[in-house]
């Protein structure tokens, strides 16, 4: 037997546990299993072993384990973080609960702001004052650092973060402030000050930024080594990497020191996938949709770069549409692949409200009630129960047959809450609320795209989740997308997409500046700097610096903009940096995005920014085999009656699985059943495999 | 008087469209709304779109009727009807694809204050026109005799600043070099100004653009027929609720402190009357106008009684003029709710904040789980400039805000004022650009009314002036005449305007009609108003009371003086001891509000120094 290697994917989320393997840069193998929330750690040693017992394989085989958690985002939603902390400048504690004032809704007047993570209690202030360019107006009062950790240290805090004005320009007094606290409270106590987390200019999010940062330290530290230890009693050495919001991954060591950057660990490996495999194929363009029970996340991919942003709040429910208004969580200012998540999926409990308009959403059934056709409790129709009326999902099952369905409750659920007041009949309420949730998921796909410059149509919508592939046709023909990609194994996407990340840090200065006033070589030192921070970060992760490449980004806008625009320096290593290309290329992207920019007015650098990454994409591409036979559902009847809304009426459709599609095209309608998800493909589309087996949607002409 | 205009009731000859569709199109239009918004949000210039997010968006109908609003600002709510109106009347029968009209004249063509620039592009599909996008944007400064536009002692319109009939300013998609050329010059921002106008035609781009591919795909006759049902869909909505409200006859009244050292307080009364699923808005009683710039042209009195009225009522009711249909507002001509021309009016936010107070104040007579005790009253402004090392500077911060206490939760500590979504200036952004440095942002100890739910807290800002002189104006209310508590709840507390130099301490008045002179190392302190409380201080749970007192809201005095609660050493409320103490106060309850003041004076060492000052000007 030839030498057998396995990278190790694993995703964690509220029900289940999804784990991929990669053998030997090839072959996936996948494993979904109830996740374990008493301690998750155990599902995953659990999983990992089942699923190697499966194919043979040894523990001392696995080469690397990459992992997806909600552990943080968890911990915040549950307020079940670290008992935190927070010194601040004197005459500043309250900045952190006062924050930016907006809030996330209007006309409703017994709205409740957001608890703040430390209250008011255990906020300190410190006498100590720097100015806005790092020069020091009142030196630092350490004795008044000292008063604070005594008196912390006589509580149950296990969390402290430091945040004092002015210290993105000059970090002297946090870092005096850090070393007291430290020294008194011992290494068991989580110490995070903001310069290291976020040296960024405006306090609010600075001060937010890092006491999610406190907050979430303790509890990820123990969660993470709990997890390596229970891998390495099971026999496995491999080095534990974790994924980050920004779609790069960071070992388990890093991720302890910065928990901030892993809040959105699940979604962004779904994004990573999707650009990794559009890659792989002929579509870099994407716009993809994750449609889950609760919700649908958009985000968009751009020449296989997913689009990313700063401008994130954890807590904040779910986040509708725009990012006009913000104010209902805790500011994260890290980076983020920027998803636009829609209070839609398939448990969205469908009502008609007292103008007699039907709506879907955003409140959902959940997996407890559940659907009405689980037969579990819930009696109120969803989304699910609507594409059960239509026949689009198996009257009978799902997931392979681990979950029963009885149609005959979700008819009754339509017919009694939704025909009744509005005196449709059924096929027609239940394609209506097939359309309405389909309107409302574009409206996602609009905020990462339209709203931002660019038109859809010029994208391939890539579908995954347990309910993406079953509306992504309805969504891509309200937009006018001509192309919809359904890739192998959408229920355990986002595990598969850890299969094909890549190390990836980030590191941001402030350096507040009138690009006109600019003085090159002084910024080239600054980007010095930084790259100085990223390349003992990355070497400390076990990468030789020759094998490092570095990215240099700058936010700018124009003056008096409250938004920068990210752009990229195009400068080659040791090229002086052209300041007349960074105009050049904010111009082009404000133009882009906005519809408008100015050729004369002046321009703004806010914060520079360092990308690092191995040179050599250590990651594997993706290089699928031919679909897995297993996927395959034997003794699924072969034609059911579907409703097609009233244009088409009832048609004879199809249930094919994807294996069927190697043979070649088939026409609409059909129905792909699939183990984790089902993919409508309605009249008016071709559906066919690609060389990397997914199940690619084309529209005929129209 | 009646709504600027009526929209038509959808008519037998309409095919009425099944819900799903109309579902759809409601959800698209309004997204299209929101996409102007954003692009106005992110890509403008000016702080005044960043921080108070003054500016709205919209799609009308061809009759110019709202179908669709971009959620940013609550008091625009009625703006952008009768300047419709009037697009309407002028050049109804000769629009043609691509163009655009201007304005910002509150007495010629329904405008608010100069300020507010509207620009609007007809919508056209196969030839007619089908609807109109339009944007509204507060412009930083369009001239006028004070840096901003908002001069409170301007007494007529001429001296605000650039006057703007309603004209049209595009053809074939371009803007009128003339006009562009009009504005620069008359602005002392004029970067700010074409660069706020370049964002509001983009974002109409863009909702030309949308609003298009929904006409395209439903054809006009259907579109027409399903947004006459919109507004019979919204309407419904509203009437449902105002039947479910208890007829009657609900009044309230409330004042502004005054202009200046010498004015006299400015009254606002209102009656409501619910009669069946109709209601009627009534402003007869209130003063009249004044010789300052806080006179509100009408449209924002239609403005703030839809925004009171959408606070009232709980369905989600989409932002098309449909369901303004039941409400009815009186505004008598003549007073500071509808003033005739030349009146000032720039700084009219003053009055439109105090409206809304009085709005919540009778609504809350009708739906009282749902309406709070007044809060704040409105963002102070502060408004501070000069000239640092050969450059101008200018900087106005909005400082608020706190809600007051509600029927089953206490009121907001630092939220913006339902009214308008403002946001604060970074603190760091104003030191790395002003001659300033600010020494303290926060909330305000033993502030805020008693109540069994209390008033949200008040907060304070104050500036060292770091270069050699400095002007300051302020604009802030709520001292004589505080915040009204509700069902027994304490007023909130009051707003303080605090000079310290040169080792004394001096309280101004709240709105002084002048400009004052600031120097090197002086301290500039404003107190906003604390939110007022709701139901009877003494009935308020022990345990809250101590929390606040651990977190440092209020001292252990006030704990026991204003709500009775008598806490130990070790943080807790002693319950024998605080029984004891309530059964004292129970007798005395207006004392309740005299020792909330007090402690609220004492708090400090500065606000302590004013006391005297503050008791004389109150006598």
């Amino acid at each position: 037997m030839t030498a057998r290697s396995f990278r190790v994917g694993a995703d964690i989320g509220g029900t289940f546990t999804d784990i991929t393997f990669l053998e030997n840069g090839q072959t996936v193998h996948s494993f979904k299993r109830p996740s374990t929330p008493d301690d998750y750690s155990r599902g995953i040693v659990e999983g990992v072993l089942a699923l190697l017992d499966r194919i043979g394989g040894k523990p001392t085989e696995i080469e690397e384990v990459v992992h997806a958690t909600t552990v943080a985002t968890n911990a915040i939603l549950e307020g079940k973080g670290a008992t935190t902390a927070l010194l601040t400048t004197r005459g500043f504690r309250d900045v952190l609960e006062l924050g930016r004032l907006r809030m996330p809704e209007l006309y409703n007047l017994n709205y409740e702001k957001p608890t703040p993570l430390v209250p008011r209690h255990r906020r300190y202030e410190i006498a100590e004052r720097m100015g806005a360019h790092g020069d020091i107006v009142l030196p630092l009062d350490e004795d008044s650092v000292v008063e604070a950790a005594r008196s912390i240290a006589g509580s149950d805090t296990r969390a402290v973060a430091v945040s004092f004005l002015h210290a993105y320009a000059n970090p002297q007094h946090e870092r005096r402030a850090c070393e007291i606290l430290t020294g008194m409270l011992g290494p068991e106590v989580f110490v995070s000050c903001s310069s290291d987390v976020l040296p960024e200019i405006r306090e609010y999010e600075r001060t937010s930024t890092v006491v999610v940062n406190a907050y979430l330290g303790p509890v990820v530290r123990s969660y993470l080594r709990a997890l390596s230890t229970r891998l390495r009693d099971a026999g496995i050495h491999a080095p534990l990497q974790v994924m980050q919001s920004s779609g790069g991954v960071m070992s388990a060591l890093s991720a302890s020191e910065k928990p901030a950057c892993i809040i959105e660990s699940g979604p962004a490996a779904g994004v990573i996938a999707a650009a990794r495999i559009g890659a792989a194929g002929s579509s870099s363009d994407i716009i993809t949709i994750d449609m889950g029970g609760t919700t649908a996340k958009a985000a968009i991919i751009e020449q296989g770069q997913p689009a990313r942003t700063t401008e994130y709040e954890v807590g904040a429910g779910i986040n509708i549409s725009s990012k006009l208004i913000k104010g209902g969580g805790h500011a994260v200012k890290l980076p983020f692949i920027d998803v636009s998540e829609i209070g839609a999926g398939g448990g969205s409990i469908i009502r008609v409200d007292a103008g007699g308009l039907i709506q879907v959403g955003p409140d959902s059934a959940g997996a407890v009630p559940g659907p009405a056709c689980y037969g579990t409790g819930g009696t109120r129709p969803t989304l699910t129960d609507a594409l059960v009326v239509l026949g689009y999902i198996n009257p009978d099952y799902i997931a392979g047959g681990a979950v029963r369905l009885d149609a005959e409750r979700s008819r009754r659920a339509i017919s009694e809450q939704v025909c009744a007041p509005t005196g449709l009949d059924l096929e027609t309420a239940a394609h209506g609320v097939y359309a309405i949730a389909a309107s409302t998921m574009m409206r996602a796909v609009k905020a990462v795209s339209t709203y931002r410059g660019r038109d859809p149509r010029d994208f391939t919508l890539f579908a995954f989740g347990g309910n993406g592939p079953a509306v992504a046709a309805e969504i891509a023909r309200l937009l006018d997308m001509k192309r919809v990609v359904v890739p192998s194994h959408p229920g355990v996407f986002s595990a598969l997409g850890l299969l094909y990340s890549t190390t990836e840090h980030d590191l941001m200065q402030t350096y507040f500046c009138a690009l006109d006033a600019i003085d090159s070589d002084r910024l080239d030192t600054a980007y010095r700097k930084l790259e100085t921070s990223m390349f003992a970060g990355l070497e400390a992760d076990g990468f030789a610096r020759a094998e490092i490449e570095i990215e240099r980004l700058a936010d700018l806008r124009y003056a008096g903009q409250a938004y920068e625009l990210t752009i990229g320096l195009n400068d080659r290593p040791g090229d002086r940096i052209d300041i007349a290309a960074m105009r050049a290329a904010f111009r082009r992207e404000h133009k882009q995005t906005y519809g408008h920019a100015s050729e004369s007015d002046p321009l703004e650098i806010v914060n520079i920014r360092v990308t690092g990454r191995p040179r050599s994409d250590r990651s594997d591409a993706y290089r699928p085999s031919a679909p897995d036979a297993r996927t395959g559902e034997p003794g699924s009847p072969s034609v059911r009656t579907c409703w097609f809304g009233p244009d088409w009426g009832h048609l004879e459709t199809p249930i094919i699985t994807r294996l069927d599609l190697a043979a070649g095209d088939r026409e609409s309608p059909l129905i792909v059943e699939e183990y984790d998800a089902t993919c409508v493909v309605p009249p008016g589309w071709t559906a066919g495999l690609d060389e990397l087996g997914n199940l690619v949607l084309t529209a005929s002409e129209r | 008087m009646l709504a600027p205009h009526s929209a038509p009731h959808s008519g037998p000859e309409l095919s009425r469209s099944d819900p799903v569709t109309l579902e759809i199109v409601k959800n698209a239009l309004a997204s299209i709304a929101d996409e102007m918004a954003l692009v106005i949000l992110r890509s403008a210039y000016s702080p005044i779109v960043r921080d108070s997010m003054d500016y709205s968006t919209a799609l009308c109908d061809r009759n110019g009727l709202i179908i669709a609003q971009g959620l940013t600002n609550p008091v625009h709510l009625g703006s952008f009807p009768s300047v419709m109106v009037n697009i309407l009347k002028r050049f109804g029968g000769t629009m043609q694809p691509g163009d655009g009209y201007i304005t910002n004249d509150p007495y010629g063509a329904g405008g608010m204050h100069l300020p507010d620039v509207y620009l609007v592009k007809p919508v056209f599909h196969a030839g007619q026109v089908e609807g109109f996008v339009a944007s509204l944007v507060h412009h930083t400064d369009l001239g006028g005799m004070a840096p901003g536009s908002m001069a409170l002692h301007a007494t007529e319109i001429f001296q605000e600043g650039l006057r703007i009939p309603l004209i049209k300013v595009m053809h074939e998609d371009r803007m009128d070099e003339n006009l562009l050329a009009f504005l620069e010059v008359n602005s002392r921002v004029p970067e700010q100004v074409l660069g706020d106008l370049r964002a509001q035609i983009a974002a109409c781009a863009a909702a030309e653009r949308g609003f298009g591919k929904v006409l395209e795909k439903y054809g006009a006759p259907a579109m027409r027929g399903m947004l006459a049902e919109l507004h019979d869909y919204a309407e419904r909505l509203v009437r449902d609720e105002i039947r479910a409200m208890p007829d009657g006859v609900y009044e309230a009244e409330d004042f502004i402190d005054g202009l200046g050292e010498g004015g006299g307080p400015i009254r606002f009364k209102v009656t409501i009357t619910v009669a069946g699923d109709e209601l009627e808005i009534d402003w007869t009683g209130t003063s009249g106008e004044v010789p300052g710039a806080i006179n509100g042209p009408v449209a924002i009195t239609y403005s703030v009684a839809y925004a009171a009225l959408r606070c009232a009522v709980q369905a989600a009711v989409p932002n098309c003029e449909g369901y303004t249909r039941p409400v009815r507002v009186v505004a008598p001509l003549g007073t500071i709710v509808n003033p005739r021309p030349p009146a000032a009016c720039a700084a009219r936010g003053v009055m439109a904040y105090r409206m809304l107070d009085v709005l919540f104040n009778a609504f809350a007579q009708i739906v009282p789980d749902r309406m709070p005790a007044a809060g704040e009253g409105g963002p102070s402004a502060v408004s501070l400039s000069g000239i640092h090392e050969g450059k101008t500077w200018l900087i106005t911060d909005g400082i608020l805000g706190s809600w007051g206490g509600r029927a089953t939760k206490d009121g907001v500590d630092g939220i913006a004022n339902p009214g308008a979504n403002l946001s604060n200036m970074p603190i760091e952004l104003i030191e790395a650009r002003y001659p300033l440095r600010i020494e303290s942002y926060g909330l305000v100890a033993n502030s805020g009314g008693a109540g069994r739910r209390r008033g949200g807290m008040a907060i304070t800002r104050s500036y060292r002036i770091l270069g050699d002189d400095a002007q300051l104006t302020i604009r802030s209310d709520r001292r004589a005449h505080l915040p009204p508590g509700l069902f027994g709840g304490c007023p909130g507390s009051p707003s303080l305007n605090i000079i310290d130099r040169n080792g004394t301490t001096e309280l101004l008045p709240v709105m002084p009609m002048r400009t004052l002179a600031l120097g090197k190392g002086d301290l500039f302190t404003h107190v906003a108003p604390g939110g007022a409380g709701n139901g009877d201080p003494l009935e308020r749970d022990p345990d809250h009371v101590a929390a606040d007192v651990r977190d440092g809201r209020f001292t252990r005095e006030f704990a026991r003086d204003v709500y009775g609660v008598v806490t130990g050493e070790n943080g807790r409320a002693d319950p024998i001891a605080t029984e004891a103490r309530r059964d004292g106060l129970a007798a005395d309850l207006p004392g309740l509000a005299q020792a909330q003041l007090r402690h609220f004076m004492e708090g400090d060492q500065g606000r302590a120094a004013l006391s005297p000052d503050y008791e004389e000007e109150l006598a």
